[in-house]
């Protein structure tokens, strides 16, 4: 159907799916310098995005504005809106906890929480809600599968966290993650730390969980964004160059920056 | 260059094995199950150590209690909370003053704070003036261990939507757990030998006493007085009693030190 209609039609037809996030004007300082600049984009919902260019280009700056992680750092501060549904996550009475029970996150190196691989698990889900030891029981089993890890863990829910691999870790962190029903998902460069097989399946996994999430993620790696996102922001020196679906940036970009740096020339 | 430098670390360890060899060979001459079981004796007397070795441990075990969560606290807003705080450096300077300030002082402090206003020695007092020994020793080890926990670790709890103080709870203490534990036991290990401010505070008791509102014996302070006695059982009792703290401190830093070394292994 879609192969059918012209590429601007496409676009025009995604800008009309419903918009998860919406980024107005976003501008962003670390101490004096500026980070971002005049962002403006909007993610659509059960979708995967990826952010892609060179270090230091903002596109993890970009990512930690939207579940406000940078305000546990000092002189970090946002100007503009960042709209989840409409609603703006940068205002001063934003909740910020119910905020990242709704927009979860997994970090470039594994971080599982010092604790057995259950509790890891339902560490989170504990949080906010007051469930029997048999629905835990169940929502880990369920967050285990969800992530394809429970296959091999399912022996050794009790062991500790840290005992399991990187690729493991990874797998957990997103299981942790969607254990407590988040609406969006933000993955800062999830398979960076990761050997290529255990990279493929954390790239199954994004593929399978987009059905359900809204997906962001941040890459370094091309071709990674190419496989794995529907849109594409290209981001250089706190700027967006570029935004749009992704084999649109990688075929035939507009502009010449976006080109050079897909094709290598710099970054 | 090489030579010299095995020739001091020989020196120092030489000093240090002379004064551990003189303290077993003395020490354990005296151990026998009456030291653990009968009271200081009157100068030629048989006897033991028992209300120095009770008074040693009430005073030490109120003071981990006391100080204990006030260092633990102040290490955590160091490293947690006020991380970024001016404040912050301002208390690990003054803690670093604490950290090495001679005990003798603490214990004129406690004298001048708790003695004087009561009008008499107190095990209570002892107990203070330990609790403020142990602080700073705890600030320290806390805010440290606290700081080695990756701040990745930190995010990904608040990502998750943990509040502040659950990550801080459930997260950076459980990484720093046994971290944390060992600067408690070495806490222990510096006050259980330290004589000065108990002189000040606790003083000493030849007789059985539990009264925390009065004179307490400890072992340190026995000690002091016994060595420096002319009377042979005394002086005994000294050795053996030099070799109770000396064992137990060992024993401290060993499980502090398996404590640390586990850690390291994850």
């Amino acid at each position: 159907m879609s192969q059918m209609l012209s590429p601007d039609m496409t676009i025009a037809a995604e800008a009309a799916a419903k918009a998860k996030i919406e980024v107005k004007n976003l501008n962003f300082y670390y101490g004096q310098s500026k980070a971002l600049k005049d962002i403006t984009l909007s993610l659509p919902e059960r979708s995967v995005t990826a952010f892609i260019g060179p270090s230091g280009c903002g596109k993890s700056t970009l990512l930690r504005v939207f579940n406000r992680i940078y305000e546990l750092y000092p002189k970090q501060t946002a100007e503009g809106q960042v709209l989840l549904d409409g609603k703006n996550v940068l205002d001063r009475s934003q909740d910020l906890n119910l905020l990242r029970t709704k927009i979860g996150m997994v970090f470039q190196k594994p971080t599982p929480f010092p604790m057995s691989i259950y509790e890891n698990i339902a560490f989170g889900v504990r949080l906010y809600e007051k469930i029997s030891k048999s629905e835990m029981d169940g929502r880990v089993e369920q967050a285990l599968k969800r992530a394809a890890l429970w296959n091999e863990v399912k022996d050794k829910l009790n062991a500790s966290g840290l005992s399991l691999s990187g690729g493991q870790q990874q797998r957990l962190c997103i299981a942790r993650t969607v254990a407590v029903k988040p609406e969006v998902i933000l993955l800062d460069e999830p398979a960076s730390a990761l050997d290529p097989l255990s990279t493929a399946k954390i790239e199954e996994l994004i593929d399978e969980l987009q059905a359900d999430y809204t997906i962001v993620i941040v890459t370094h790696n091309m071709q990674q964004a190419a496989r794995v996102s529907k849109q594409t922001a290209f981001m250089y020196l706190g700027e967006l160059v570029e935004f749009d679906r992704t084999e649109k940036i990688f075929t035939s970009p507009r502009e010449k920056r976006t080109q050079d740096y897909i094709t290598g020339r710099f970054g | 260059m090489m030579t010299l430098c095995v020739i001091a670390a020989g020196i120092g360890l030489a000093w240090l094995a002379l004064i551990l060899g003189a303290l077993l060979y003395k020490g354990s001459a005296g151990l026998s199950l009456d030291v653990f079981t009968q009271m200081t004796p009157p100068p030629g007397d048989a006897g033991g150590l028992l209300n120095a070795i009770y008074g040693s441990v009430v005073m030490t075990v109120i003071a981990v209690i006391v100080g204990t969560p006030i260092g633990v606290l102040a290490g955590t807003y160091m490293a947690e909370y006020g991380r970024f705080s001016k404040l912050t450096t301002v208390v690990r300077f003054i803690n670093d003053i604490l950290l090495s300030a001679p005990s003798i002082i603490i214990g004129l402090f406690v004298y001048e704070l708790m003695v004087r206003p009561m009008g008499h020695f107190s095990a209570l007092a002892g107990a203070v003036a330990l609790a403020i020994l142990v602080i700073p020793v705890v600030v320290r080890t806390t805010e440290d261990m606290l700081n080695l926990v990756p701040n990745a670790l930190r995010e990904a709890g608040t990502a998750i939507g943990a509040p502040r103080w659950v990550v801080i709870k459930s997260v950076a203490y459980r990484a720093a757990l046994s971290g944390i534990v060992t600067g408690i036991l070495l806490s222990i290990a510096r006050i259980s030998g330290e004589t000065a401010p108990l002189l000040f505070t606790a003083l000493n008791n030849q007789f059985w006493s539990s009264n925390l509102n009065a004179p307490m014996a400890s072992l340190p302070v026995t000690i002091f007085q016994f060595a420096l006695s002319p009377y042979e059982e005394w002086q005994q009792l000294a050795w053996t009693g030099a070799l109770i703290i000396t064992l137990t401190v060992l024993a401290l830093s060993i499980v502090a030190r398996s404590l640390t070394g586990r850690r390291e292994d994850k």
